[in-house]
């Protein structure tokens, strides 16, 4: 091996391996844009279903719409009965300030605004601890709670929630989830009514 | 070259993990499940072979100023390879390794056989040389991450031991349960690469 290379070799090699790198990388996220759009798809259309079963006759948009709430973007699927009466609706929200940052959720509810089930869609709590929330246990206590009657905060804040042992930060920002999409709910009903 | 002692060596008395200590941060951070530490073990197996083997394909071309440049190049197209192959196909997988998938890229075990093997070494033998060491950081990561699962979620690869409600030691699953397991790992493998040796 020559102990000085020309700088112009140094260089065009360089070059010549990003340019190739580029290329095939060009290529792979050309072949998988679509797989990976489609999973994501797919596990929101799963996760709708689950948080809206046992609604009956009802259809709601292939994509979802868009609002605020306390400043924080919540997309929703509508859910409308036959002459387009509010049936309910899947909210997808950011439940604000888990142990590992926010982390995203589903929440289905009916038309008379009782949750129906949660979904966590993407998140990056602790395994074995925050995790708990995924949780038949946990999970259970939302179903059937509307937005007024319950005090949304976990216990040890004074409210009605109890929360995962161990694990009260991302029990409260679950719950902080939960309320932010019942208000979402709320506003649409309150549109539906102008 | 014997594969047979070549593959002992790298599981055991040379192992990336537990013999020469590299590539700790992974190991530590996705080893919370059985199936965490296998999906890491293959996605970097994977990274370790096409590097290895493009590297030694290159090694008379790379001018030797720029040798380490162009090899994270070559790494770090590979592991975005894996990063979107794996979002396309195993999305759950994705989900639970995704945010150290762009971190195989400082993982040190790649860069370090890149430099010490397959920079000097034809062909072939950086292939066996790349899926020798990534199984053998795959089994190190399996092994730990079984044990954690075990003991911290009284579980394994979806098979409980124990039902849910039953209390299981949850700091296993916690960062300092890494670092007590792999010691107690690197206990246990410094026991078996004497034994191998002493042959």
């Amino acid at each position: 091996m020559a102990k000085e290379e020309s700088v112009f070799k140094v260089v065009l090699t360089l070059v010549l391996i990003a340019m190739v790198s580029a290329i095939l990388l060009a290529w792979v996220n050309k072949i998988t844009r679509e797989p990976i759009e489609l999973n994501k798809r797919a596990e929101t259309k799963r996760a709708v279903k689950i948080v809206l079963r046992g609604l009956k006759n009802i259809a709601y948009p292939e994509f979802p719409e868009e609002m605020e709430v306390d400043h924080s973007p919540v997309k929703y699927f509508k859910a409308v009965g036959i002459r387009g009466v509010l049936m309910g609706g899947a909210f997808i929200v950011k439940a604000p300030n888990g142990f590992s940052g926010d982390f995203e959720m589903m929440v289905g509810v009916d038309s008379s605004g009782l949750i129906i089930d949660t979904y966590v869609l993407d998140h990056k709590e602790t395994p074995g601890l925050g995790d708990g929330m995924l949780k038949e246990s946990f999970k259970e206590q939302f179903r059937g709670k509307r937005l007024a009657g319950t005090t949304w905060m976990v216990r040890k804040d004074g409210g009605d929630i109890d929360a995962i042992t161990a694990a009260t930060i991302t029990s409260r920002a679950f719950t902080a989830g939960v309320k932010r999409a019942l208000q979402a709910f709320e506003r649409l009903k309150k549109e539906g009514q102008k | 070259m014997n594969y047979a002692d070549k593959f002992k060596k790298t599981f055991f008395t040379e192992n990336p993990v537990t013999g020469l200590l590299l590539g700790l941060c992974p190991t530590l951070a996705v080893t919370s499940s059985a199936e965490n530490g296998l999906g890491m073990g293959l996605a970097t197996t994977f990274v370790l072979l096409m590097s290895n083997l493009v590297i030694s394909l290159l090694r008379n071309i790379i001018p030797n100023r720029v040798r380490i440049p162009a090899y994270i190049v070559i790494i770090a197209t590979f592991v975005t390879v894996v990063d979107l192959g794996l979002k396309a196909t195993l999305y759950d997988l994705h989900k639970t390794l995704g945010l150290f998938i762009p971190l195989i890229v400082v993982n040190c075990i790649i860069l370090g056989r890149a430099e010490a093997f397959a920079s000097k070494n034809t062909v072939w033998h950086s292939i066996v040389d790349g899926i020798a060491n990534g199984l053998g950081f795959t089994f190190a990561l399996f092994i730990l991450g079984a044990i954690r699962e075990i003991l911290g979620s009284g579980a394994i690869l979806g098979f409980r031991f124990w039902p849910e409600e039953y209390r299981t030691i949850l700091l296993f699953v916690l960062a300092p349960g890494a670092f007590i397991t792999l010691g107690f790992m690197l206990v246990g493998m410094n026991k078996i690469s004497k034994m191998l040796e002493g042959k």
